[in-house]
């Protein structure tokens, strides 16, 4: 098991990085009544972890007994039936599933398996909630008809059937949704929590871990504690002991965009951008997200480029996420942001140098 | 065609009905000349029996004896190619019931090629046909195993003419099919009451390959008179329906290409995707795959360039004493749209009706002045300059075949980015422009108009000019591809649109998705010809699939590949996203070497699945590859 796994702190109280939402929530849970959550924050913060010690809060060590199912799902839409494949996560009291997996027919598992699941009421014993929770990841990526749909599963279904929502950003989940959930903001961990983190595992695995490596990790982490760990373990199996100096190493994607930001640099010419092309292909094919490639891409450019460039070059980046956001094939925008850099950057070195 | 020397005749026995019905061919035959191969064949027996020529008749009786009591008599008639053309014209002219012995004979075949040179085809296309045929015939048949030449071209290209121009000019025998003429209904009710059986046109084909392969000695029955060698030339392959038919009929063309002894051309008339119908779509493009699997040799003709098909007019012109413009014949030559037939029976039309031709054609601009202007690609000033042109072709009779292109040519053309070398036009345009905003005339037509001759769809347009367009633009000039760029990363906005996710595309709105798509196309094809404004100098390009489509199929592989995995490789408590996945569990695993038994088996499992899947779209792409076509130079 991985140590981000092993080492997930299981309940709100052994919560060490987001104490105080922890201890909110635990007030928030034993008052018997939970309203529907919303958990939004930026990737390895804690989302996650946060919400499953909830659960664990909620409904007792029972729901870490889950089971996994691959169910097909024939929904009627109208016409034609619809075969849906959706993966859940459930145990006696919870059920958790990515419904953003099923692309643009995602409504319809909103729509109909979650009025499914919400309609099955768990027998009311004592000691025990008389609702079910349905915990939805990526909620921001649902599209605005199953958004929709989520609002109107939420009012019906309110008495039997609590939700739990996780997404990055809030303002890509719609006011009604977030109006009646209670939002919880996950920020990402500083730093020195980071740190702590870190050490917390060390200790645990019985290893010494340099205060100034610990650091370097954070820092490279940015602000990811997920990462920050696996980070760690890697580093674990290449080097051990730990020096002060020890090389982090990047994830292997990481590395390839910075090879691409120096292709980039070296030559600029619609060959090369050929080459780039193909490069930035290889990535999106290992379901690399385009946005993340973009944004990776931006920073090991900006990382090289004289200054006055700079916010020319963030303008055009910022431009064609835009674009890319609004249109259907990244690699067009990517490629079109490459051009404008490389376009930019010859002017430049022309002007420059001569 | 009309005189095609040579025709194999598929007659039933019929003799005694024969004046009624040579009668109502003689009746029909001033209409045209697509009903009159039945009538003039008799004529033809009886003209050949006069005239020196040998007349081949094999009596089938095994076949009669068969079926009933049908007497099924097939003659076959050959002429020697290499006699004189013009006896054997005035010969066929003689007949009665053909009147166009005065003069008003179709100019296509007045003036069908009977030499090399007077060819409109390509010379290397025709040496090519011509060293195939040559080695066929010098060496012993031993030597090839392959016997078969398919010729495959558009219509009016030149394929028949090249094969007959060359098999004359080696003094070769053509044994040749001709599709029998269709049976009318009332014909066919009148022979089931003398008893003969309805035979399909597949039928006697199969029947007539049967006996090609079975007497391979064909050549003997010409009596050893001139001991020439024979060609077999199988035009025009019968019209299947269905797939059972096509399926027979491509197991008969293969049984042929595998055993013939005697050199066998087939030639293979290409229809433009829209021009069939659905069924019948692909059977073509089977049974060429099939033949060339079974060894057949594949000369591929392209549509004629404009300018052979001008000289070859201009020839006919001056042979026929019409004084024409210039202008007119460049005007036919283009509007034929590399169809030489057609270009000639236009020219034909055209002459027939001098009082058509304006004694100066559109008050005294030249052809470059007027190209120039129709090419404009402003389409402001458009608007004003097509007056003239408009004008213009008030007064033309329409000659312009409805042109359509395939997909690679329109593409073609939108890559190449053929301008004119300076602004020949000299007339302002309406607007002033910067000078890095100026762009020369397109040596083309609109590009909207290109696009629906290709029915173009926006998205694959798209997809097939943002894969290649790279490879045109000078390598100088980044500033080129990034316009291309942006003008590509506009068109995926406004087709992203159109897309299902899209909220408020209601189906209601079907116009609003039309519009966007022909706006979209329109900027695709527009962005990348300003965009590129100085195209690298022109060589040969192929056209790439793009890669898109095989890198998008394997990211919905691997994606499918993640979530199937996401729970073997590290087995949590709760549901993973793919991005954190992809982004931090997959490369950590990776450094971990595979830690976990589990891991390493669901990593060995999707990389394998990667790996087939790479060699699936490899595969794919080979295949595609067969499909890519060279760009034309025009």
């Amino acid at each position: 098991m991985l140590w981000v796994d092993k080492y997930r702190p299981k309940t709100l109280d052994k919560i060490i990085v987001h104490e105080d939402i922890a201890s909110n929530l635990k007030k928030l849970v034993s008052e018997q009544d939970c309203p529907h959550l919303l958990f939004y924050g930026p990737t390895g913060s804690g989302k996650k972890t946060l919400i499953m010690a909830v659960l664990k809060q909620m409904f007792g060590v029972a729901v870490e007994k889950v089971k996994m199912e691959n169910k097909t799902w024939k929904i009627d839409a109208g016409t034609r039936t619809i075969e849906l494949e959706v993966t859940t996560l459930s145990s006696t009291f919870h059920v958790e599933m990515n419904p953003s997996d099923a692309g643009f027919q995602d409504r319809y598992i909103v729509q109909e398996i979650i009025k499914e699941m919400a309609k099955s009421r768990p027998i009311i014993t004592k000691g025990k909630k008389g609702f079910k929770v349905l915990v939805l990841n990526e909620v921001d990526k649902l599209s605005k008809e199953a958004q929709h749909s989520l609002r109107r599963t939420m009012e019906k279904y309110s008495a039997s059937c609590r939700l739990i929502l996780c997404c990055n950003s809030s303002s890509r989940v719609t006011e009604a949704v977030r109006s009646r959930c209670l939002n919880v903001r996950v920020n990402a961990p500083t730093e020195e929590q980071i740190i702590t983190a870190l050490e917390f595992i060390g200790k645990k695995e019985g290893l010494q871990l340099p205060s100034g490596f610990a650091a370097r990790i954070a820092a490279q982490s940015n602000r990811n504690l997920r990462r920050a760990i696996l980070t760690f373990e890697t580093c674990r199996v290449q080097q051990y002991p730990f020096t002060n100096n020890q090389v982090v190493p990047l994830m292997d994607w990481e590395q390839y965009v910075s090879e691409i930001a120096s292709d980039i640099m070296k030559e600029q010419s619609p060959k090369r951008l050929f080459q780039v092309r193909g490069k930035i292909y290889e990535l999106l094919i290992n379901c690399i997200p385009p946005e993340i490639v973009l944004k990776k891409l931006l920073s090991e450019l900006l990382k090289k480029l004289d200054s006055e460039l700079k916010h020319e070059v963030c303008h055009w980046a910022a431009y064609y996420e835009h674009r890319m956001r609004l249109g259907q094939k990244a690699i067009f925008h990517i490629e079109a942001f490459v051009a404008k850099f490389m376009s930019i950057y010859k002017g430049f070195l022309i002007a420059t140098f001569g | 065609m009309g005189k095609r020397r040579v025709t194999i005749v598929l007659s039933s026995d019929e003799n005694d009905n024969d004046d009624e019905r040579d009668g109502m061919h003689h009746s029909s035959s001033k209409l045209g000349s697509g009903s009159r191969s039945k009538s003039r064949s008799s004529n033809r027996s009886k003209k050949n029996k006069t005239s020196k020529d040998t007349t081949v008749s094999i009596e089938e009786s095994g076949m009669g004896s068969l079926k009933s009591g049908e007497l099924f008599s097939m003659q076959i008639n050959f002429d020697m190619l290499s006699e004189d053309f013009s006896s054997c014209l005035h010969g066929y002219n003689r007949v009665p019931g053909f009147g166009w012995s005065d003069g008003k004979e179709l100019w296509v075949d007045k003036y069908e090629p009977c030499s090399l040179p007077e060819l409109a085809v390509h010379k290397k296309k025709v040496e090519e046909v011509k060293i195939w045929l040559e080695e066929r015939m010098q060496t012993s048949k031993e030597v090839y195993r392959n016997q078969t030449l398919v010729i495959t071209g558009p219509a009016g290209v030149g394929k028949s003419a090249t094969v007959l121009v060359i098999a004359s000019h080696l003094g070769v025998e053509l044994c040749e099919w001709k599709t029998p003429t269709p049976t009318l209904w009332k014909e066919h009710l009148h022979s089931a009451n003398l008893g003969i059986r309805y035979m399909s046109k597949l039928d006697e084909f199969e029947t007539f390959i049967e006996h090609i392969r079975k007497y391979p000695v064909l050549p003997s029955a010409s009596m050893g008179r001139s001991r020439k060698p024979i060609i077999i030339l199988i035009d025009d392959l019968p019209v299947t329906n269905g797939r059972v038919a096509c399926e027979r009929l491509s197991k008969c063309l293969n049984a042929l290409v595998r055993t013939t002894q005697v050199p066998t051309v087939i030639l293979m008339t290409e229809y433009s995707k829209y021009d069939r119908g659905d069924s019948t779509s692909n059977s073509g493009d089977e049974i060429l795959t099939s033949l060339e699997k079974a060894g057949a040799h594949r000369v591929a003709f392209n549509p004629l360039t404009v300018n052979s098909i001008k000289k070859t007019l201009s020839r006919i012109c001056k042979d026929e004493k019409c004084d024409l413009n210039s202008y007119w014949i460049d005007h036919i030559a283009k509007a034929s749209g590399g169809d030489i037939r057609h270009a000639i029976t236009s020219l034909q039309y055209f002459c027939l009706r001098p009082e058509l031709i304006p004694s100066s054609p559109v008050s005294s601009m030249t052809t470059t002045q007027l190209t120039g202007k129709s090419d404009k690609l402003n389409t402001f000033s458009n608007l004003s300059l097509d007056e003239d042109e408009f004008a213009a072709n008030g007064l033309l009779p329409s000659f312009g075949r409805d042109e359509t292109l395939t997909l690679f040519h329109a593409l073609g053309k939108f890559l190449h980015n053929k301008r004119e070398t300076a602004n020949a036009s000299g007339v302002q345009d309406p607007f002033i422009l910067k000078e890095r905003f100026a762009r020369l005339p397109l040596k083309m037509d609109d590009p909207e108009k290109i696009l629906s001759q290709a029915h173009g769809q926006a998205r694959p347009i798209t997809d097939f000019l943002y894969e290649n367009v790279l490879d045109f633009i000078s390598d100088e000039a980044i500033e080129d591809a990034w316009v291309v760029a942006s003008y590509l990363s506009d068109v995926d906005y406004l087709l992203s649109v159109m897309h299902p996710t899209r909220s408020w595309m209601n189906s209601g709105q079907h116009d609003l998705g039309n519009i966007i798509q022909s706006v979209a196309a329109s900027v695709a094809a527009r962005g990348v010809l300003y965009g590129n404004s100085q195209p690298s100098p022109s060589r040969w390009h192929s056209i790439r699939s793009p890669k898109l489509w095989q890198a998008e199929q394997s990211l919905r592989y691997n994606k499918n590949e993640l979530i199937a995995g996401r729970y073997k490789v590290h087995n949590s408590q709760s549901l993973c996203g793919v991005i954190e996945m992809a982004t931090e569990y997959q490369p950590t695993l990776k450094c971990l070497g595979f830690r976990a038994a589990k891991a390493v088996e669901a990593q060995r499992e999707s990389i394998q699945g990667c790996r087939a899947e790479e060699n699936d779209s490899d595969r794919m792409s080979s295949d595609d590859a067969s499909e890519e076509d060279e760009i034309e130079d025009c």
